[in-house]
């Protein structure tokens, strides 16, 4: 009797793919298909920074290519968005107005921008680098402008303004102790972070607000700070971390806080759906807190889990433990982060 | 739009038209009480369905439209009598319910906003309508004036009765005036909406506990009837140890003694800023329990009283909390933190003040048939958070008691109690709900007392069907988006906690929001014995929308059912538009060669009996 199963991943990151590729290892003949609203095969974010900069070309990012997938038989349907899930009919509709259908279903859609309270009347003044999708066109950008303006502080914000200020730009960046979210940087950590920046030759603003961002009628802003320091900027970037990237899934019946919530079988409140990688929320007892934003290892073996108890086992995800992370010279202790590209070159 | 200029043309063009077939088109009103016409409205007015109060949503936003701002005052007055007022507090049912936020469709109207222009925005001379009935000689005893006390006391005053308010706080207004804080509901405001309700000869009768310094009998005998709407006063306490502490408040008193405070001055909260002559910050760390308005309201307030650090604890979900985006935005815009899955295990204290709480983490479980959400502790996920002040802000539930002992019979789905002449209205009866469910809760107690005492049914409700000429918007409407409120600056909010946050929207602005509405209650009809089964009109739809339909069945209730649709030609009775899916872009009626699309406009008025 042919398989009528139709396993359908939303999401084409670390955690999407450890699913999908999990899924045809232990099930040969089930349909798989992955959705994604990037145009871009599984690629790695952490090197999306030396692609702005030119340094690395598109090619350099890929993970997996195509032809993987091809030859896996795992349908890959990229450039499409997950508007809505209708669990009674087990299917998702996308932006286009198509409906698919499924009989199971992984969500792994990871995490977008935090855009801060603060700054949602700027927003359209903003510039966020968290895939793929947002580069389009900003190489060329990065190369033609000279001055530029960050707010944050999250790991890639002091990567980015490294790689711009080694490109010879002009960099102002007001600093957020609350950036490196959910943690919040104490007034030693950001001395330590404002002292080991310096050599950058970067103008560090801290103890700072948004004031206002005007743009100006020839293209660029002027930004204005609370205490009074005005800086003309071409673009303005905004890194404040990331939040979990599950809107399209709220009023569906899943139980949703900051992400989806999953138990530590990454099952879902919903029956057949399940949850891994960023966008889902997940107790850890031994730290005895919620987390979200897991970082890379951590998306994979969750998308693993994922993928075999989809399929009728019952794994449990390992806890994440404790690891301390370096933010430019202060020592931070997350479950989560991990700087994959420092690895990389190590 | 006049902004950007970006829809100058196409709109100049569409409004000649409008103009034109105004003036040639001739008006065909009928009124209806056929369920069919009862059910559609409900299922195509999803926005004035979800209103407690069914207030004539599409109809105020489109007199906004034409700048017809009095107008569009009274179509809210006459439902939900103080449209300034729910402007800026309702809970707003409606927009969680409108089509525009509806998945594929954007981000709903911003109703409650207009709702509020219309309010802001009227002629300093409008002159408020009431349709006054003749006095009977029948006397209606109110108890509190809270907002189902003052919509029972206007509707009885309209209907000829002699209303008395009786209000044990100082100021009438319930927790409009001692609930909400000043920041979201100036007290200006609030009390010329009040003032107009008593304006009808609605008699208020201040520092009058009924319990206290009357009784509930001795009201019976006085007057011809009694409508109890004393809302819900009796905290709901955290049963923990540690509540006795100095430094932990209920939701509710707390915002009493902030509300008790004039413009200028720091509330009075506790001792320590009583006695440091008020210019002493009475808080610094502040947790407060709770996911409701209250709770943010409260959180709001402590900031203004200089806290430092102030946090929301939640037992359940973000997305459980019982406060509109809105809320959320101005919280975390203020800086108020927010801990999702929780529960209070203890509060910890030295010296008799509190010095920190102790929480355990919540998982979510479903239970229950049917199934329902709850909190359940995790075992071993204790952790505690410093603080020097708790507010527990978990709501309120009625205290007959205190209104009378001998009160008895209050259900919630009938105004009707087990005393002969006494009724009850609002949260009183239902339990802690909102302003907008509470108005609407006092209205129809109102209605019943009426019949009570005139035996006599004097009202109805009928839809009124209008032929319409025009779809009223163009397309390009439906991409605009959604106006954000104007509000002031942090440290203007910080300057004085009775200082308003949200400013109001300027014409333009209302303007441009009230475009974004699909205006549902223009119905849109195919004529079957007019379409030659082209299809254009689907082709055009921009949703799925038009149907080819075998069936319409007909609900046991008399409304209709879903279309049963087919996809073979030789089956399909008719070409239908699904009004519950349609956004009123016009598309099919401007592409149909026949011209057998219609569009009437419904409305749900209340009629006399005898008209």
């Amino acid at each position: 009797m042919p398989n009528s199963d139709h396993y359908v991943i939303i999401g084409n990151g670390p955690a999407g793919n450890a699913a999908a590729f999990t899924l045809r290892e232990n099930d040969p003949d089930a349909a798989i298909t992955i959705i994604s609203h990037e145009n871009i095969c599984f690629y790695s974010k952490p090197r999306l920074v030396k692609y702005l900069a030119g340094k690395v070309d598109e090619d350099a990012l890929a993970v997996k290519t195509m032809d993987e997938y091809r030859r896996r038989h795992i349908r890959l349907r990229l450039g499409q968005t997950v508007e809505r899930i209708d669990p009674d009919s087990q299917s998702l509709h996308l932006a286009h107005m198509e409906t698919v259908h499924y009989t199971d279903l992984v969500i792994a859609s990871g995490a977008r921008e935090r855009l801060l309270p603060s700054m949602k009347p700027y927003a359209d003044c903003l510039t966020f680098v968290t895939e793929f999708n947002d580069t389009t066109g900003l190489r060329k950008k990065i190369a033609d402008s000279t001055r530029f303006f960050i707010f944050g502080g999250d790991l890639v914000a002091f990567k980015f303004l490294k790689m711009l200020t080694d490109m010879g730009k002009q960099v102002t960046l007001l600093l957020y102790p609350k950036a490196f979210w959910p943690h919040r940087l104490t007034k030693d950590m950001q001395d330590a972070i404002v002292k080991n920046l310096a050599p950058t030759n970067a103008d560090i603003l801290a103890d700072d607000d948004l004031d206002t961002i005007v743009p100006e009628d020839r293209g660029g802003y002027w930004v204005t700070t609370k205490h009074g320091v005005r800086t003309q900027a071409d673009l303005v970037f905004s890194f404040n971390g990331l939040i979990p990237d599950v809107d399209f899934a709220r009023g569906c019946g899943l139980e949703i806080d900051h992400g989806i919530l999953v138990d530590e079988t990454m099952r879902t409140s919903l029956d057949n759906i399940f949850a891994c990688g960023s966008c889902a929320q997940i107790y850890n007892p031994d730290i005895n807190t919620y987390t979200t934003s897991i970082g890379w290892p951590n998306a994979q073996a969750q998308g693993k889990v994922a993928g075999l108890n989809l399929l009728g086992e019952h794994h449990k995800v390992r806890p994440a433990g404790r690891k301390y992370f370096d933010l430019e010279g202060v020592k931070i202790k997350t479950v989560w982060w991990e700087d994959l590209e420092k690895d990389e070159e190590a | 739009m006049k902004k950007n200029g970006l829809y100058s043309k196409e709109e100049k063009i569409f409004q000649d038209k409008n103009k034109l077939y105004r003036a040639h088109s001739v008006k065909q009103i009928a009124y209806s009480t056929d369920p069919r016409d009862f059910g559609q409205v409900a299922k195509s007015i999803p926005c004035q369905e979800a209103c407690p109060a069914k207030t004539n949503i599409p109809g105020y936003i489109r007199c906004i439209n034409e700048k017809r701002y009095g107008r569009a005052y009274e179509l809210n007055r006459g439902a939900n009598i103080m449209p300034g007022v729910l402007g800026r507090i309702c809970s707003r049912p409606c927009e969680t319910a409108c089509r525009h936020g509806a998945p594929d469709n954007g981000v709903s109207v911003g109703i409650c906003h207009l709702k509020r222009a219309c309010a802001d925005l009227k002629s300093p001379m409008h002159r408020i309508i009431e349709g006054l009935y003749a006095p009977t000689g029948k006397s209606v005893a109110v108890v509190g004036s809270g907002p189902a006390g003052l919509a029972a006391a206007h509707d009885l005053a309209i209907l000829g009765h002699r209303a008395v308010v009786f209000e044990t706080m100082e100021k009438p207004g319930g927790m409009l005036m001692y609930g909400i804080p000043e920041f979201r509901l100036p007290r200006d405001l609030l009390m010329t909406e009040i003032n107009n309700i008593l304006r009808l000869g609605v008699e208020l009768k201040t520092s009058q506990a009924v319990g206290t310094h009357i009784t509930l009998e001795t009201l019976t005998e006085e007057f011809d009837a009694v409508v109890v709407a004393a809302g819900c006063t009796k905290p709901r306490l955290l049963g923990v140890e540690g509540e006795d502490l100095e430094n932990v408040y209920n939701g509710l008193d707390f915002m009493k003694a902030v509300n008790a405070s004039n413009r200028g001055q720091t509330p009075i909260i506790n001792e320590t800023n009583r006695q440091s002559n008020r210019g002493l910050s009475p808080i610094k760390n502040v947790a407060v329990i709770g996911g409701g308005f209250t709770a943010v309201d409260c959180a709001r307030s402590a900031i203004r009283l200089g806290a430092e650090e102030v946090a929301l604890y939640i037992r359940k979900t973000m997305d459980d909390m019982r406060i509109d985006e809105t809320e959320k935005h101005e919280a975390r815009f203020e800086g108020i933190g927010v801990e999702s899955l929780v529960q209070p295990a203890r509060i910890l204290g030295e010296n008799g003040r509190v010095s920190g709480i102790a929480f355990v983490r919540t998982r979510i479980e479903k239970t229950g048939t049917p199934p329902f959400k709850k909190s359940v502790p995790i075992a071993g996920s204790e952790f505690v958070v410093p603080c020097d002040s708790v507010i527990a802000a978990l709501g309120q539930a009625p205290d007959v008691h205190d209104v009378s002992d001998v009160l008895t019979g209050l259900d919630k789905d009938t105004p009707a109690t087990g005393m002969k002449g006494v009724f009850a209205a609002g949260d009183f009866v239902t339990g802690s709900t909102d302003v907008i469910s509470a108005i609407a809760g006092g209205r129809r107690t109102a209605l019943a007392v009426d019949l009570y005492l005139t035996a006599m049914e004097r009202k109805k409700t009928v839809v009124r069907l209008e032929s319409h000429a025009t779809t009223d918007r163009p397309r390009s409407y439906d991409f605009i988006d959604r106006v954000p409120m104007n509000t002031i600056a942090m440290d203007q909010r910080l300057a004085d906690h009775t200082n308003e946050v949200e400013t109001g929207f300027d014409p333009d602005q209302a303007l441009e929001e009230s475009q974004r509405c699909y205006l549902c209650n223009l119905k849109y009809e195919i004529d079957p014995l007019r379409c030659i089964y082209c299809s254009a009109c689907i082709d055009v739809a921009p949703k799925d929308c038009i149907k080819m339909v075998e069936t319409i069945p007909v609900n046991a209730d008399g409304t209709y059912g879903r279309y049963a649709e087919t996809g073979q030609w030789d089956k399909v009775v008719s070409i239908t538009i699904d009004n519950e899916a349609c956004i009123r872009c016009g598309q099919c009626y401007a592409v149909c060669p026949m011209d057998c699309i219609s569009v009437t406009k419904t409305e749900l008025i209340q009629m006399d009996m005898d008209e």
